[in-house]
């Protein structure tokens, strides 16, 4: 059996009225490429934040590399890559001034990688971080986010609003981590095709519930219907609608 | 809603309705007050201007602060960011920018104008021998609001040059009527000084939020790289040798570059003053300690921009995720924040002492300096002259710095609530501490206030203790900071509160004081518990 790089245990969180995570159990091990799926406020984005350690449980426990994210940021942080929806990239600084800015912080970048994906993806060194398009900023968080080829990389939404381009390059960072042996890919997205073209395995949640989770032909195969296999499109639909009868479906 | 113009005063009123029930809820009372007291010819003086002040004049001011803050929109946006504070989300209706300007205003100075009449009304009793004005203070009032409306929305180039410019504009204006005053002014000549101010103002709002609209916002940043350079942190071409060293010129590019920015912007106008000293020894001090001062209150406004968890300092006071995702620790991220505030300091107070001798030769006035250096020498002696002035300017440091960190426990933990609850606290204090000063020396209280200061400075000295081994206590279990840096902050504590001790033993060495004042004083002078609370306040923000 696999190390598990994330392990979530009966992770709850409300925020107010709202339960955005019920009970939430999850054990990814290491060497694959999940696909996060789920309708908007279903709690994407919730779990991403618990197992970066910018939400602490309430209840449950989080571990990622063995480790609580909230207690020891630097040990697990360190060996993550992430890319938000939201690209929040410092917008007053050059492409050279945070490739130089994040490299201090990992041990592990790797000059030439940095320098191979900014040409890549055709980024002026020059260029202040506020002028680039959202398809350049998207691709420069990548860039931040891949050069020291993290155990784990954690991508948020990251395709949302871009074209079919830069959703390319980022299908393709998926597939270049995968190629490192025993790394791991989260990738929550909406675009179920996107997910459907790299994940291995597939957790699909709802109202703040798992309710679909495991190997991605698995799951394919059952929900077969009159001998066709359904698209993972027809399998959100038919499953994230349906109340979760348990926590873990 | 039958028009837009309903539409947008409807969404201020709603927004704000709590807190404008609350003010009005207390002009009805007090109306209620005045009615059955004047109804029943119940024989109240209210004469004594403490009174007036305390019961209706610092309550209004309060409440033409909250209005200036919700009609600039003040409570939605940073005010130390570049971009304009107007909502952004009101650019995209169907309205000209006209009436996107016009009408807050509009409704701002009814409500200030409506706000002083109300006020007015109520201060004034039967047997009163108050003379209040009847319409220019209202104006005032309207002018102010006005100017703090078109100098919020406008975008400026660099961060923090907003607060900058609100509160230099607004002081000038205030600091004419001031002058006016003394000179007795009319009515009729107060009024013609301040209406014409109401549609400039208008001009420049409007100005400025069609540059927002437009998305026009300039960068100034350009104009200051070789201050930047000049401190030593920017312009790293090569790799940073530790995160620390990369965190701190993050933090510097981010809001370190403020203070001394500001402070060389603003210095050479004060140091044109020299040249009207004349031989003047009163002027010469005053405008030495004027310059003196610089720093400190423009680290007062500037402490804003350090405190700003952002990544750009036009976030919102969350932690963005490009920070909160660094592998570092929280203690290194405050780390980081300091040193870039002693960087920040060290280089405001070295343009100011380089440019006062000079700007002392330039202006001639040199001579007239040195003379009173050497009769103070000759007063006290030479070595206690020279000790005593070195101290003066660590204390003016020290007082920098500290102005630039002792908020960081509030801006960093993101909540908005806080902090603008935290400025809103602060006003209203600093509001009531003139007319309680004033309360103090009119009813002679000013020999018990001295007989019961001890015990005040030893209850304030309890609390701070007792907050700062609250805080200590929970570092420790948190593990935010190591144990040998828990001890090393004591250590370093202890010896700066002695360091002080010493130095107000030997300064004040009189029978007058009590020794262990002294040393209560000193706690309080040396920052502890709110610096100590920053780690847990991004900690919260950090791990929400």
């Amino acid at each position: 059996m696999p190390e598990s790089v994330i392990h979530v245990s009966d992770l709850t969180r409300r925020f107010g009225a709202t339960t955005a995570l019920a009970s939430v159990n999850l054990d990814l091990p290491r060497g694959a490429v999940y696909g996060l799926v789920g309708a908007n406020a279903a709690g994407k984005t919730t779990l991403i934040r618990h197992i970066l350690g910018l939400l602490r449980a309430e209840r449950g426990t989080v571990r990622v590399f063995g480790l609580d994210p909230v207690d020891d940021p630097v040990s697990v942080l360190s060996r993550i890559g992430y890319l938000s929806e939201e690209n929040d990239l410092p917008g007053w600084m050059r492409v050279n001034e945070l490739v130089r800015y994040s490299r201090a912080f990992y041990p592990k970048w790797d000059d030439a990688y940095a320098e191979e994906l900014r040409q890549a993806f055709a980024l002026d060194l020059t260029a202040k971080i506020k002028h680039l398009s959202k398809g350049q900023k998207a691709r420069m968080g990548l860039l931040v986010a891949l050069a020291y080829r993290p155990e784990l990389l954690v991508l948020d939404e990251p395709s949302s609003g871009l074209d079919p381009i830069v959703r390319r390059d980022i299908l393709g960072a998926v597939i270049r981590t995968i190629a490192d042996e025993g790394r791991t890919v989260l990738f929550s997205s909406h675009l179920l095709d996107e997910v459907e073209a790299v994940a291995d395995h597939v957790i699909m949640i709802s109202h703040g519930r798992i309710v679909l989770s495991g190997p991605l032909s698995v799951i394919k195969e059952s929900h077969r219907v009159d001998g066709r296999v359904p698209s993972l499109a027809e399998i959100f639909v038919a499953r994230a609608g349906e109340p979760a009868p348990t926590a873990q479906g | 809603m039958r028009s837009a113009a309903a539409a947008i005063a409807w969404e201020l009123r709603q927004r704000h309705r709590w807190g404008l029930i609350a003010v009005a809820g207390y002009l009805i009372v007090l109306a209620a007050i005045k009615l059955v007291v004047v109804s029943r010819g119940i024989d109240i003086k209210f004469d004594s201007a403490a009174t007036f002040a305390l019961g209706v004049a610092v309550p209004s001011s309060a409440y033409f602060t909250y209005f200036i803050a919700i009609f600039t929109f003040g409570l939605d946006g940073d005010l130390a960011a570049r971009q304009s504070m107007y909502p952004a989300r009101m650019f995209t209706r169907p309205v000209s920018t006209t009436l996107l300007a016009g009408l807050p205003m509009l409704l701002g100075g009814i409500a200030a104008a409506a706000l002083w009449t109300v006020a007015r009304a109520l201060a004034l009793w039967p047997a009163s021998s108050i003379e209040v004005p009847v319409i220019w203070p209202g104006i005032l009032a309207v002018v102010l609001l006005a100017w703090a409306q078109a100098l919020t929305w406008m975008p400026y180039g660099l961060p923090g040059a907003r607060v900058f410019a609100v509160v230099l504009w607004l002081t000038t204006i205030d600091a004419i009527v001031i002058l006016a005053l003394h000179f007795e002014a009319s009515e009729a000549v107060m009024a013609a000084f301040l209406l014409p101010q109401i549609p400039l103002a208008y001009l420049v709002a409007r100005y400025a939020v069609a540059r927002a609209r437009n998305g026009d916002v300039p960068d100034w940043s350009g104009g200051f790289t070789w201050l930047a350079r000049l401190g030593g942190v920017s312009g790293v071409r090569e790799r940073f040798r530790s995160p620390a060293r990369a965190q701190a010129w993050f933090e510097w590019r981010l809001s370190g570059k403020s203070l001394p920015v500001w402070v060389a912007i603003v210095l050479p106008f004060e140091l044109l003053l020299f040249w009207v000293v004349g031989t003047s020894k009163v002027l010469l001090l005053k405008f030495v300690l004027g310059v003196l001062f610089t720093p400190i209150i423009i680290a007062t406004f500037a402490a804003a921009t350090v405190s700003t968890p952002g990544v750009n300092v036009d976030d919102s006071r969350g932690l963005p995720p490009f920070i909160a995702t660094r592998p570092a620790t929280n203690a290194q991220l405050i780390a980081a924040k300091l040193k870039t505030t002693l960087a920040s300091t060290a280089l405001a107070w070295l343009l100011v002492l380089v440019a006062i001798p000079i700007a002392l030769q330039w202006s001639g006035v040199m001579p007239l300096a040195l003379e009173r250096s050497r009769r103070f020498a000759e007063v006290v002696g030479t070595p206690r002259a020279v000790v005593f002035l070195l101290l003066v300017v660590m204390a003016f440091i020290a007082s920098t710095w500290k102005q630039l960190v002792q908020t960081l426990y509030i801006g960093l933990t993101g909540r908005a609530g806080l902090i603008k609850g935290s400025i809103f606290v602060t006003l209203t204090l600093l509001t009531l501490i003139g007319p309680a000063v004033e309360w103090i020396i009119e009813t002679r209280r000013v020999g018990t206030l001295w007989n019961a200061l001890p015990t005040i400075v030893a209850v304030l000295v309890g609390l701070k203790m007792s907050a700062a081994v609250w805080i200590a206590t929970r570092l420790y279990r948190s593990r935010l900071v190591s144990d040998r840096t828990l001890v090393m902050g004591a250590a370093c504590w202890s010896a700066a509160v002695f360091a002080l001790y010493g130095v107000l033993v030997w300064m004040l060495d009189t029978p007058h004081i009590p020794r262990y004042l002294l040393m209560l004083l000193a706690i309080l002078a040396i920052p502890l518990a709110r610096l100590s609370a920053a780690p847990l306040s991004l900690a919260w923000n950090r791990h929400r």
